[in-house]
């Protein structure tokens, strides 16, 4: 059998559905196979019909249904009174309402609480007034307020003495470098066997002290006035 | 068969309940061949509802013996389809069939939602666009064949001409879609 690309196309459909008679589908095998032309167009349509199928069946909208039947019937009925009373509390037995309303209550008892409104061990119903409940958040606001302010003054107060004890040690420091040790056991300044006041008034006397040795050891013949004056420092 | 007989017998004595069945029965199908055709969302729905109304003002002429009532509604739609069609043909600039439908496509595209091009998805999209720029009497074909699953002989019925037309009319409406896929660059791998 002689089997053409007209032909091809003309049961194309047959073909691909399983249809066509087994003496037409081994020629119609025999001509594709090997003809340039026939193969591809095979496969294309092969190809369309399989992308075809594989398309989604959509949804129908959801107004669609209501649209038609309030077409052809009318508006349906509003249910008034009882009926309508019954549906309405029937939608808030439904667990999204429930998690909802329980949210709601969590949070204004968050509220309530926080203002301060209510004394749980004497819960009143006139706490509940907005007159009361607007005093006591703005109690609580003062209170929270003057609170905060007093902690904000108290470290800076903190911050000053260490920030004042930080300079006055880094003073020693720097006359040690330039100043003879003194003896521990006989330090200047100390007049009833107890420590200076600051160590401001310590290195005061540090510094007289060292000045009159030198001045002993330049004119020894002061040393006895002097040693007395030492003395007398050093007691003092 | 019978149920959906006995669902019409009671929709013609005027039982609500029975026509909001039928309704939902196949709404989705009827919205499903109405936007393969038109490519367009909103103009599916109207033209479903349109199909709709014509059922149920013209309930009293269908008969069991005509093929089952999705074949007689699935005829009632294609139908309407032909007629929306001719009316928006007259207003349409250009006059060649086959120019003019690359026009409504572009139109459709563009009308349509961002969620709907992701539902639809690119390649989808492109296999829609390909549908709707066959002419009428291939895609129809196409749609009842390929999309709808009828056989030869329900599709003979709803289209109302001879068999050999069907499977003429198929054949070329799939070689013409596959070459215009083919144009788009959607090739088999």
């Amino acid at each position: 059998m002689t089997w053409t690309c007209e032909q091809t196309e003309l049961v194309l459909s047959d073909y691909l559905d399983g249809l066509l008679q087994p003496e037409q589908q081994h020629a119609f095998d025999l001509h594709v196979n090997s003809c340039e032309r026939c193969t591809p167009l095979v496969a294309s349509v092969s190809h369309a019909i399989a992308n075809l199928r594989a398309l989604p069946e959509l949804e129908t909208p959801p107004r669609l249904v209501y649209n038609i039947l309030d077409a052809t019937l009318g508006p349906r009925e509003t249910i008034t009174g009882w009926a309508a009373v019954r549906v309405w509390l029937r939608h808030l037995a439904s667990p999204r309402f429930a998690y909802a309303s329980a949210s709601v209550a969590a949070t204004f008892l968050m509220l309530v609480t926080a203002s301060g409104s209510i004394n749980w061990k004497k819960p009143k119903l006139a706490d509940l007034s907005p007159v009361n409940v607007a005093r006591n958040t703005n109690r609580q606001v003062q209170k929270a307020y003057a609170q905060s302010t007093k902690y904000v003054s108290d470290l800076r107060v903190v911050y000053e003495i260490q920030s004042r004890l930080r300079q006055d040690n880094e003073l020693p420091t720097n006359n040690e470098s330039t100043t003879p040790e003194s003896t521990p056991q006989k330090e200047p300044g100390r007049t009833d066997g107890t420590n200076p006041a600051t160590p401001r008034q310590q290195n005061r006397a540090n510094d007289v002290n060292t000045h009159l040795q030198v001045l002993a050891e330049e004119l020894p013949f002061l040393s006895g006035k002097l040693s007395l004056v030492l003395i007398e420092g050093r007691s003092r | 068969m019978e149920q959906e007989a006995q669902l019409v017998q009671q929709c013609l004595q005027g039982d609500g309940s029975a026509w909001e069945e039928l309704v939902r029965q196949h709404s989705r199908r009827v919205f499903n061949i109405c936007y393969r055709f038109t490519g367009n969302r909103t103009e599916a729905e109207d033209l479903a509802q349109d199909v709709f109304l014509r059922i149920y003002k013209t309930l009293g002429s269908y008969r069991s013996a005509y093929g089952g009532f999705a074949t007689w509604m699935t005829s009632v739609t294609r139908n309407l389809l032909i007629d929306h069609y001719r009316r928006t043909k007259r207003d349409r600039i250009t006059d060649s069939l086959d120019d003019a439908m690359p026009v409504v496509e572009n139109k459709a595209s563009s009308a349509r939602r961002p969620d709907e091009q992701a539902l639809l998805g690119e390649l989808s999209s492109q296999v829609q666009s390909a549908l709707t720029r066959l002419s009428p009497e291939l895609r129809e074909a196409v749609i009842l064949r390929d999309l709808q699953q009828l056989d030869y002989s329900e599709i003979q019925t709803v289209l109302a001409v001879p068999e050999g037309t069907v499977k003429s009319r198929i054949n070329r409406g799939r070689i013409e879609l596959a070459r215009i896929l083919q144009q788009m660059g959607v090739r088999p791998s």
